[in-house]
């Protein structure tokens, strides 16, 4: 309707290249408008731009008493495969290390309040995420972007993602070096490099100054680089194939000193051997820490020096060495001690949310975002405060926060009063009340519990709690994932959470699986137990039993990770056991609906008969047989009893999808080969197993243990592997109980048949 | 010279006199609005929480064409009313939809015990292209915001329109005062 466009508002002050890039991105949305791009296509191109989809973006939606369609003006036009053109979607925009400018946030934040929800969501990974956004809106929103030196390119789909360091770097009393400029170079180096164009799947690469803080998070990551010094010269140990996910993994060595110079070569030669043998049919196996466990460490680390070696020199390797001083990060106000007095509020935050930096007189500020969220209009005023207090010096961190550098301890009280007026000047920046959740099902597709909504009334409760709790479970991490993706962080917490769901009764009721003792620091690294599931309602009451048996019992300076070990997850499962089971629907209705969300739990997929509640089919017994077998495993391996845990965990596998089997009423015999041929049969071919977005990832976890062997087989195993088949076993007992929920207690073969066909694929 | 016609946003906000006594009190009456359809015309998509944020958004109802907010906005609960597409006509006609809209929401809310007043609206332009925050878009704006409240408030009502956040960042802002205006549910 408008002649005037952004394009002609911003002119040159988008750079020419990223303008070319947008001009690409508004043609490829025109050519889909006109039928002349496939769904497929797009939805990669448009992931490749960071342009997500969102929950309900295949125009279903369920309202609490079953499916309805939103019927969106759009009609049949799509921006995906069964994802529909005008559903609102999420716009995540990268953030390299982290770092913001003013400028930056104050034209992030118009975004967000002229095409989104005005809110600003810090991510896990450093990014900025705006939601609610239609899919034509993203168009002016990259040009507005790019005016300001951000491009959102590949910021998702299998690229090289954003590339994350410590939020510290650079000003922090513990690293070897400032990995910024070379986080920065990388960045740069890969961004649409042709190398990193022909993934099968996503790769993350983080940076560390040093080791023992958690800052940078490296061994967890698909290539992870920290910083150290070798005989005076600067290089990196560098991890590989590394991640979280389903079965989280810890990275292994790839090079103990990789020299500087070499960094950007050696991590080309990794992306190449990534993109010429990583998995790219299955999904499920496509990441990077596949191939590396395919193949070997041993083998991997010689497939990148051969490949290293036949690579072209590139001048960028090393241009980008000869100014390390990074990007223009310079304090506006002269350094001064932080002064004695001030309210006892400011010395509270003063306390766990300011930190020294290495440059004396200058402190780093963490301001705590509830869930990780601002407005735009805090975002304005925080613009205003860097200008004012700190320079470009911000960062967003991978706890949802956002860091503030080079603060003049005279300014520090005068800036936290600034905070205050915003409603940002609370204490506990990585105390128990910072607690990390991903979108879960507020926004995300994936997302099976609400844990954000978990995470909002942890943090009430907890806060009111913070001056009674112990000083011993103040330093803990809460941290909460919507589903096995991990995206929450929650394998590396103190008590991490993990959305899933359970039927009982007939009805579907959120739970999350409790997972314990994950540890944080030394760049997070170990990841936590699963103790079992308590339903969503129960959680905060988890919380606080667990956290009063860690003070009551502990031994003299016991750390919580420590303290789990001892204790072990037969004894926490037991003092949980009171709460595991949520009543009966009729005895409380709550249970049955998720944290901030008053509409009744998965009822619409599940379409349950009136007196479908009294009555527990057979097939529930099995599939709690199977968690009970996969207890038992747990419980074994607890005790260094690796091989008979396995044999368990394979036999726990077994019993769910044989209870699956026998649901739709297939004579099934005890042995594991029967069981496994009919469950593929009639489960697996038939799609009806299939996760609709992690496809045939849990089934073949069952197909692999078995065709490695028999349970006299799995007695053999090690440590590593039956560590591995517990997680799996565990994951695929959890997609027995999502089938189930999708078959429902009366199968109607020819419609789940044809829906499993239909499953979406991004 | 200013295209302000052209902008497509617009917000409107209505204060709450008796505001909610919890704001999350708004998430299972959106939800049923959802259900129940009650913004005719408009496609009601979901409900999203950010009472967690300072004078944030409230509790949002997100839909396609439209938004609607329990905005806590100054510390001042109330219904806003965001246009965001799918609205043909001119500038006028948008705000008078909004009004319209916002008016019958806060209605609705009335029978749910919560209580609003007419006589002060909050009205942004959230459209920095076509409406920049300069001195020439709001003397542009003034008189298309004084039709549009003349459809709703009458003829011959006593309006104020004041300029607010002049030369920040913050959208084209103005405030409308209606003398003697009568109660939300005579005009909705
Ligand atoms: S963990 Fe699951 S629910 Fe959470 S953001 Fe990731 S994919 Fe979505």
């Amino acid at each position: 309707m408008s002649e005037r466009s952004w394009k002609d508002a911003l002119g040159d002050q988008v750079p020419a290249d990223l303008g070319k890039e947008i001009d690409t991105w508004q043609g490829q949305i025109d050519l889909k408008k006109q039928g002349e791009l496939g769904d497929k296509i797009f939805a990669e191109t448009r992931l490749r731009r960071g342009v997500y989809g969102q929950r309900y973006d295949n125009g279903l939606r369920d309202d609490g008493t079953g499916q309805k369609p939103l019927e969106f003006p759009c009609g049949e036009l799509k921006k995906g495969p069964d994802t529909v053109w005008d559903a609102p979607g999420m716009q995540r925009i990268k953030i390299p290390y982290g770092r913001v400018t003013a400028e930056q946030l104050d034209v992030m934040s118009d975004l967000a309040e002229e095409y989104s929800d005005k809110i600003l969501h810090v991510t896990t990974r450093q990014d900025i995420q705006l939601h609610f956004v239609h899919i034509e809106d993203t168009v002016p929103m990259h040009r507005r972007l790019a005016a300001c030196g951000i491009t959102t390119r590949e910021a998702c789909g299998n690229s090289v993602r954003n590339v994350t360091a410590c939020q510290f770097a650079g000003v922090c009393h513990s690293e070897s070096f400032d990995v910024t400029p070379y986080a920065d170079a990388i960045t740069q180096f890969l961004l649409g490099h042709p190398d990193v164009q022909d993934f099968g799947r996503k790769f993350k690469i983080a940076f560390s100054g040093c080791h023992d803080e958690p800052c940078g998070l490296v061994t967890f990551h698909d290539l992870g680089a920290t910083a150290k010094t070798k005989d005076g010269k600067r290089g990196f140990e560098l991890v590989v194939g590394g991640g979280l996910g389903a079965v989280p993994v810890e990275a292994r060595v790839l090079m103990d000193f990789c020299p500087e110079e070499e960094l950007l070569p050696v991590s080309q030669a990794v992306c190449r051997v990534f993109a010429r043998l990583g998995e790219k049919q299955s999904r499920a196996r496509a990441r990077i820490k596949f191939l590396v466990q395919k193949v070997g460490i041993e083998e991997f680390r010689k497939l990148v020096a051969e490949e290293r070696e036949q690579l072209r020199p590139d001048p960028r390797w090393t241009d980008f060495l000869e100014d390390l001083r990074g990007p223009d990060e310079k304090p506006v106000r002269d350094a001064a001690p932080l002064p004695d007095e001030g309210p006892e509020r400011f010395r509270q935050w003063a306390k766990t949310n300011l930190r020294p930096q290495s440059q004396e007189g200058y402190y780093v500020a963490t301001l705590t975002l509830p869930l990780g969220d601002i407005s735009s209009e805090q975002g304005w005023i925080l613009a205003d405060l860097a200008r004012k207090y700190t320079g470009d010096s911000i960062r967003c961190t991978v706890e949802q926060n956002l860091a503030f550098r080079w603060l003049s301890g005279a300014d520090a009280l005068a800036f936290w009063e600034a905070l205050d007026a915003i409603g940002l000047g609370d204490a506990g920046a990585s105390t128990i009340t910072d607690i990390t959740s991903c979108p879960g099902t507020d926004t995300c597709k994936l997302g099976i519990s609400a844990s954000r909504g978990l995470a909002g009334e942890l943090r009430k409760r907890l806060t009111v709690l913070q001056d009674e709790l112990d000083p011993a479970v103040q330093p803990l991490r809460i941290k909460a994932s919507g589903c096995f993706n991990s995206c929450g962080q929650h394998h590396v917490a103190d008590l991490g959470f993990l959305g899933v769901s359970r039927n009982v009764g007939g009805r579907k009721v959120p739970h999350f699986n409790v997972v314990l003792g994950g540890q944080w620091t030394e760049n997070a690294k170990s990841y936590g137990m699963v103790v079992g599931a308590v339903p969503s309602k129960n959680v905060p009451q988890a919380v606080l039993m667990i956290t009063k048996k860690f003070v009551d019992e502990r031994e003299e300076d016991e750390s919580f990770q420590d303290f789990i070990k001892r204790v072990g997850k037969f004894e926490i499962r037991n003092l949980l056991k009171p709460i595991t089971k949520p009543p009966s629907y009729e005895e409380d209705p709550s249970y049955y609906s998720d944290w901030g969300d008053p509409r009744e739990y998965g009822i619409g997929d599940l379409g349950v008969g009136e007196c479908a509640g009294e009555i527990v089919p057979f097939v529930e017994f099995g599939i709690q047989a199977a968690e009970q077998t996969l207890d038992e495993a747990q419980d074994l391996h607890d005790v260094g009893e690796h091989g008979k845990a396995a044999s368990k965990a394979f036999r726990s596998m077994l019993t769910a999808a044989q209870a699956l089997v026998r649901h739709l009423d297939h004579e099934v015999r005890d042995d594991a080969d029967d069981i496994v041929k009919l469950f593929r049969e009639h489960l697996h071919d038939t799609g009806l197993f299939n996760d609709p977005f992690a496809g045939g990832k849990f089934a073949s976890y069952l197909f692999n243990a078995h065709s490695a062997g028999d349970e006299t087989h799995w007695l053999g195993a090690d440590l590593d592997a039956a560590h591995r088949l517990i997680d799996e076993a565990r994951l695929f007992v959890e997609a027995t109980h999502s089938a189930y929920g999708r078959i429902g207690e009366t199968p109607n073969l020819t419609k789940l048949q044809s829906a499993a066909t239909a499953a979406p694929a991004e | 010279m200013t295209d302000i016609q052209h902008a497509e946003r617009v917000q409107v906000k209505l204060f709450a006199s008796k505001p909610a006594a919890d704001p999350l009190d708004l998430v299972p009456v959106f939800h049923r609005w959802i259900r129940e359809d009650k913004v005719p015309g408009e496609l009601l998509i979901d409900v999203a929480d950010y009472t967690h944020v300072w004078q944030g958004p409230g509790i949002l109802l997100v839909g396609h064409g439209i938004d609607l907010y329990y905005d806590l906005g100054e510390n001042r609960p109330g219904i806003l009313f965001a246009r965001k597409r799918e609205l043909e006509g001119d500038l006028k006609a948008r705000l008078i939809d909004a009004l319209k809209r916002a008016l019958t929401a806060c209605k609705e809310l009335e029978t749910d015990g919560l209580e609003f007043q007419a006589s002060e609206v909050l009205v942004r332009v959230p459209d920095r292209l076509h409406a920049p925050n300069d001195d020439d878009a709001f003397t542009a704006f003034v008189p298309i915001l004084e039709a549009a409240a003349r459809e709703i408030y009458g003829a011959d009502a006593t309006l104020v329109i004041e300029r607010e956040a002049a030369g920040k960042r913050e959208p084209l802002t103005a405030r409308l005062r209606i003398d003697d205006a009568p109660p939300v549910a005579a005009l909705a």
